[in-house]
């Protein structure tokens, strides 16, 4: 009989060690699974940024919860585009969880993938987050989530009264149901290069969308340089061409949630954007990401845009010279308003689901709610309060900006952002058929179509009510819109 | 004289025992991410959930009729044909062509082999998105060469144009194939008998002749193979598609896979979602049944 080599294992041996290696394997996994607890701090921060939190600013308070809590409360939120904030934010979470005896993680991920996980986790019946949160209007999840009026009536009770802005933005008057808490905002002004617009005679950046299409020409037949209003499929050109709309004296819905995009104001703002397009910009508005007009502005590429601070904070943080060029305007004028819907509208929801920590989650809302100051600080002045009471600062920060504007007073325009900012559904409320309008970016098409000159102003609103009547009959079926 | 059947002594000893043990994490594995939603979407597609409404009210066949009216359905529809087809001759020609290069000896031969599989193995996101820069509108490095090259005076704006978008996402996906299809090409290629073609070469058939003649109709069934799988991972991926262009502009690269996402996730109509995902489900069977079906033939011919 053949002597068997020591290296040699049969078949059977195989499949036992196999066995084995495997169950150690699982046991292993399971193990660090259930109990190593990642700090929350580097909990999944998006593409791995982070930054020091924020030097100085108000101190955090807290107010004792009215209930006994317990248990775990597991956020879901973005990968904030001021990244100073996740870093304060997270310990801040936790230190709170802490000292009410609940234990908190919280899972950050890229803004982009927030809609996929927030709707695969209600789906599924057993969200895995007990609080999720999104930096657009989350109207479509109304039939599973729970209703906030409580949330609301507690902090108007404590810090006066939430901005129509932010409630127009979380609450359905047909249901009369607060689907999401929109304690915090972000304004939407126009960025632009100073040295380029005073070369053509307007110093403080167009006032209008007539200045808009004068001066951004100039500059653009002169120095090459051409403006950015996005007429591409996401979120940016979504806000600034409804802002379009809404100047001309256009919109998607009226405010009983009538379509009434179809009308000659619609085909008068078409045309301006057509005019606006021929003179001062290039196809790659139509190519345009979230961030391509960040990216265009900071590096010396555009003259205009209309969008948050963030880009600005970027080219402070990444030391670029193009920063201290950068000013801003409030929204333009159009021929009948001027108006810009806000950049982010920050929806709070709580699953509607067994095992979710709902009272943990209210109260974090209320604590976060609380804290309003050091969450606009933190963020370097991008978000703002939807209970303008809490921070009582803000004004004199925006004046005299704490984070090195140079002047100082660059930011004072956001002063005013109340004035010139709304929610997109305006003028009636954010629902779910402008929700998925936004989704779809049927208004970004419409305009593209008709800037390329695949269709005439008329056939594009044409087409693009078509689909959006068939939109609002859908959510109108289900009950969630008024209307019709 | 009998023979008589040993029955094995341990279950590890056991065929049956092993081929199902074998079996089971790829059926488990089908049945799970692949068998599961899909009932679940053909179930979907008969409703109008929605993703914040999880209640299932069966409304017949309205979604499919809402998406059939829809105008950008019909836009995706005959751009996912144009997707695949265009993409899949581009991949059947360059993966050819290339397996004839790598079945010669030529110096440097295991860097080409590497450098030819590496966008097949590198992470589809990643190697869109590199695609994404590379295709930038301001900053695109090919817009630089070919000005450098005096071919061009302004910017391409490869993403800007609807026909350059369709342009580079099916550049793109035929970039990202040929290495699979090269492979299995180059694995047939291998498998031709050498007596043939040292016959051919006796005959003295020039280099057209005998592909034309004699390798790409032997290579046919193989080449059937590529198709299919080309033609499958174009339509079913969208990766390509919402990386670079999220199907803009006006629409003009969107396809049922990308469509079905904006449509079900981003725009909350779920069921709706999966009836444009369910759609191309037919001809995706017919078109695997019917190039099974030739290339079964051409093998016993």
């Amino acid at each position: 009989m053949p002597r068997r080599s020591p290296f040699v294992i049969t078949r059977r041996e195989f499949l036992y060690l196999s066995g084995a290696a495997a169950l150690t394997a699982a046991c292993g996994t399971g193990g660090s699974a259930t109990t190593t607890t990642v700090p929350t701090t580097l909990a999944g921060t998006g593409a791995g940024t982070t930054a020091a939190p924020v030097e100085g600013g108000p101190e955090v308070s807290f107010v004792e919860p009215a209930e006994q809590l317990s248990g775990e409360l597991k956020i879901l939120l973005w990968s904030h585009f001021v990244p100073a904030h996740d870093s304060w934010f997270d310990p801040f979470a936790q230190e709170w969880g802490e000292m009410v005896g609940v234990d908190v993680t919280v899972d950050h991920i890229a803004v982009a993938d927030v809609p996929a996980a927030i709707a695969s986790e209600i789906q599924s019946g057993q969200p895995e987050h007990d609080l999720m949160q999104y930096i657009a209007v989350l109207s479509q999840h109304e039939p599973s989530v729970v209703d906030m009026a409580d949330v609301v009536q507690e902090a108007e009770n404590r810090y006066g009264t939430m901005l129509d802005l932010t409630r127009r933005s979380s609450f359905n008057p047909n249901t009369e149901k607060y689907y999401a808490y929109a304690p915090s905002w972000v304004p939407d002004p126009g960025d632009y290069r100073r040295s380029l617009w005073e070369a053509v005679g307007f110093p403080d950046g167009p006032a209008s969308y007539d200045d808009l299409l004068q001066g951004g020409s100039e500059i653009f037949s002169s120095e090459g340089v051409q403006l950015g209003i996005g007429m591409s499929q996401e979120i940016d050109s979504n806000m600034a061409l409804r802002g379009l709309l809404w100047s001309f004296g256009a919109g998607i819905q009226d405010e009983n949630e009538n379509v009434i995009i179809n009308s000659d104001a619609t085909i008068a703002a078409i045309e301006y954007m057509n005019e606006l397009f021929a003179g001062a910009m290039t196809p790659e508005v139509f190519a345009w990401n979230a961030a391509s007009n960040n990216q265009g502005l900071n590096s010396g590429e555009l003259s205009y845009i209309l969008n948050s601070i963030s880009a600005y904070r970027t080219a402070q943080d990444e030391g670029l010279e193009v920063a201290d060029d950068i000013f801003f305007t409030p929204a333009l004028a159009g021929p009948e308003t001027a108006l810009v819907a806000s950049h982010v509208m920050y929806n709070w929801i709580v699953p509607d689901a067994p095992d979710v920590n709902v009272a943990a989650a209210k109260e974090f809302l209320l604590h976060y709610t609380e804290n309003l100051a050091p969450v606009a600080w933190n963020s370097k002045l991008y978000d703002f309060p939807a209970f303008p009471d809490r921070v009582p600062d803000l004004t004199g920060w925006i004046d005299s900006d704490p984070f090195g504007s140079n002047p100082a007073d660059k930011l004072k325009v956001l002063n005013t952002s109340l004035d010139w900012a709304t929610n997109i559904g305006h003028p009636g409320p954010a629902n779910p058929a402008v929700g998925q309008i936004f989704g779809e970016s049927i208004i970004p098409v419409m305009f593209a179509e008709a800037a390329q000159g695949a269709k005439s102003p008329q056939q594009a609103v044409e087409d693009a009510e078509a689909q959006i009547n068939a939109i609002f009959d859908d959510w109108r079926g289900q009950g969630l819109v008024g209307g019709g | 004289m009998t023979s008589t059947t040993r029955q094995p002594r341990y279950l590890g000893d056991n065929p049956r025992f092993l081929a199902g043990l074998f079996m089971s994490p790829a059926v488990i594995y089908i049945i799970a991410l692949v068998g599961f939603p899909f009932v679940l979407a053909i179930i979907y597609a008969f409703t109008d959930i929605s993703t914040g409404n999880p209640d299932l009210e069966f409304v017949g066949l309205a979604t499919f009729r809402r998406v059939l009216a829809d105008p950008v359905f019909r836009d995706s529809l005959w751009n996912t044909f144009l997707f695949a087809v265009v993409a899949n001759v581009l991949v059947v020609i360059l993966a050819t062509a290339l397996a004839e290069i790598l079945i010669r000896d030529f110096k440097g031969k295991w860097l080409v082999r590497f450098l030819v599989l590496l966008p097949w193995v590198a992470p589809v996101s990643l190697a869109t998105i590199t695609w994404l820069w590379t295709l930038d509108s301001i900053f695109s490095p090919i817009d630089w060469l070919l000005r450098q090259a005096g071919l061009i005076t302004e910017n391409m704006y490869w993403l800007g144009r609807p026909g350059t978008a369709m342009t580079s996402v099916i550049a793109v996906q035929a970039w990202r194939i040929v290495p699979l299809a090269a492979v299995i090409v180059l694995a047939g290629l291998i498998a031709i008998p050498k007596d043939i073609t040292d016959a051919v070469a006796v005959d003295g058939a020039g280099f057209w002749r005998r592909m034309f003649q004699v390798t790409i109709p032997l290579l046919a069934p193989i080449i059937a193979v590529a198709v299919l799988f080309g033609v499958i991972l174009t339509i079913s991926d969208m990766s390509v598609v919402y990386v670079l262009t999220r199907g803009g502009p006006t629409n003009s690269t969107q396809v049922l896979s990308t469509w079905a996402f904006i449509k079900g996730i981003e725009g909350g109509a779920l069921a709706q979602g999966a009836a444009v995902a369910l759609f191309l489900l037919p001809v995706l069977i017919g078109i695997t049944a019917v190039v099974l079906r030739l290339a079964r033939r051409r093998e016993v011919l």
